[in-house]
């Protein structure tokens, strides 16, 4: 009878254990867990046999929570598995322990999908190559909600830390004094000049990505890109200001690095002199503006400051300016 | 060419002290951390994209309100510079001078984007310091009360929210900000001592006026 018992409970003992292990069984690195369990219940018995007692052995319920906690985690890490087998192996062959999520997967793909736009433009079947380069399915594609336009935004999210992180170098240079600063209107025109040129690789098919970057859901997208990377250049040209300027000043900048770029997309001289020469004079234009609206306002107080006096001079002379 | 030096001692400095955590998290613009050290700034470096958002309208809102401040002063002493309250008001006007300057300071060194209305806000600082001292030297005292009133008040609610958040990180900004209102809180008193309520209107003006810095504080945390 009381071995009967002794049945029943071991049998409930696995059920549970069963229902815990079937939600791990999508991974394979559950069978560890299941062969623990299997021990577990294995030890349930023996100490079931060795004592009539019914207290439960602490290893039982610790064995539960682990196995419920790391089935937990290999739902999720199964759901990951599903979507990429590259969290078992890293490209360096290494089975690895850190997941990478699923933003860091979608820059690799779209990373490996920038070498096939040249030809297949800036598509959805790009980004299916580069998925392809790397082990994965085509389907994969399924991924990127704003099909296209993701790749656009990768490319130009990655031109701009590029920029950021080559500015921030030339900086620290100078601050060290290893390095003469350059003028405004100089360093501008490089920066300028150095962020367009990494488009030289994809100027063919650039006026299809400028117009997917026009599409109403991007525009938030790029005018965020397109500020970041106007304030970047600011920020390392000097400019502190804390008034209105810093609203002029990009406003100008944004509106030099548009007209560039689109001189650059119909420019076919060698080394596309002509953007560059572009480049310089429209530099040169708000360098004069600004200059010239200092010259406005040194003026305009020269002015004031005379009619002042003036006015001072007739108080005097019609003797209004005596005190009574 | 002074900040250049300061920069660049704390690019040598930051890269021997700062966590390695905020070189690593990729949600931050790396290039910052450049220039961003405890040790000698008032703003911890940002750990993700909210709380630099959070802190970048609070000190928008800031910079916005002492400039504000300063321009109200100005016109204050356009009308009154000649007469007898002009020492007083070029005392409060100075110390709201050093305000604004600390405030430039972090501002461009934390990449802090200023409001946009800063224009606005001149004009309107410096018509109603220029209106309320036509009243008089209790006019330009009541304004005074009103608006260091209202300042004092989005100062100890910022100090709420940043010890809410966490003490131990904004140390520097908070001892900053308490630094500020203590001397905005001695203007209002000032202000009361200097016979502001005896202002015919006295009570609509306040109320008109610092509906007005209410206002103007809401829309500068925003644009």
């Amino acid at each position: 009878m009381a071995a009967l018992i002794r049945g029943l409970k071991a049998g409930r003992a696995l059920r549970g254990l069963r229902s815990v292990a079937v939600q791990g069984t999508l991974s394979p690195q559950c069978n560890n867990v299941r062969r623990g369990f299997h021990r577990a219940a294995l030890l349930r018995l023996a100490s079931d046999s060795k004592s009539d007692t019914s207290v439960p052995p602490p290893s039982y319920h610790e064995v539960h929570t682990a196995g419920e906690s790391s089935s937990s985690s290999a739902q999720g890490e199964s759901s990951e598995g599903a979507q990429s087998n590259t969290s078992f192996q890293d490209q360096s062959g290494e089975h690895g322990e850190d997941y990478e999520t699923e933003e860091q997967l979608q820059a690799r793909i779209l990373t490996a999908a920038l070498e096939f736009v040249p030809q297949y433009g800036w598509t959805v079947e790009t980004i299916a190559a580069g998925a392809e380069t790397l082990g994965l399915s085509s389907a994969s594609t399924g991924m990127f909600n704003n099909g296209a336009g993701d790749l656009v935004l990768h490319f130009i999210a990655q031109c701009n830390a590029q920029l950021a992180e080559t500015l921030a170098e030339q900086n620290n240079l100078v601050q060290l004094g290893q390095a003469e600063s350059k003028k405004t209107a100089e360093f501008l025109k490089d920066a300028v000049e150095m962020r367009l040129r990494m488009l030289i690789p994809y100027i063919d098919s650039w006026p299809q990505a400028m117009s997917i970057l026009l599409l109403p859901h991007n525009i938030p997208d790029s005018l965020k890109h397109l500020s970041t990377l106007v304030d970047d250049i600011w920020y390392y040209a000097g400019d502190r200001s804390t008034d209105v300027n810093w609203y002029t000043r990009r406003a100008a900048l944004t509106g030099i690095y548009n007209t560039t770029e689109l001189v650059m997309v119909q420019d076919s001289s060698p080394d596309f002199e002509e953007t560059w020469a572009f480049l310089d004079n429209r530099i040169k234009d708000v360098v004069n503006m600004a200059n010239t609206a200092k010259q406005v306002q040194a003026t305009g107080e020269a002015v004031v400051q005379g009619l002042m006096g003036a006015a001072i001079t007739l108080k005097n002379l019609t003797g209004m300016n005596q005190r009574r | 060419m002074q900040r250049a030096a300061k920069c660049a001692l704390r690019l040598d400095l930051s890269r021997a002290f700062c966590p390695s955590s905020v070189r690593n998290c990729p949600a931050i613009n790396k290039v910052n951390d450049t220039v961003l050290c405890r040790r000698y700034s008032v703003l911890p470096p940002p750990r993700d994209k909210e709380e630099k958002a959070m802190l970048d309208s609070m000190l928008r809102v800031d910079h916005a309100g002492e400039y504000g401040a300063n321009r109200i002063y100005a016109g204050q002493m356009a009308v009154l510079g000649r007469t007898q309250t002009g020492p007083l008001i070029q005392h409060m006007w100075d110390q709201e001078k050093m305000h604004l300057e600390k405030f430039d300071e972090i501002l461009g060194e934390h990449r802090v984007r200023p409001t946009l209305l800063l224009p606005l806000w001149n004009i309107a600082g410096f018509a109603l310091g220029a209106c309320t001292a036509l009243l008089g030297k209790e006019g330009a005292m009541a304004c005074t009360v009103a608006v260091e009133e209202s300042i004092s008040e989005h100062y100890n609610s910022q100090i709420r929210t940043l010890m809410e958040t966490d003490p131990e990180r904004y140390t520097e900004l908070l001892q900053l900000i308490k630094e500020f209102r203590d001397d905005e809180i001695e203007h209002h008193d000032t202000g009361l001592e200097h016979d502001a309520e005896s202002v015919p209107g006295y009570f609509l003006l306040k109320t008109a006026i610092q509906a007005g810095c209410k206002a103007a504080i809401y829309i500068s945390q925003r644009i």
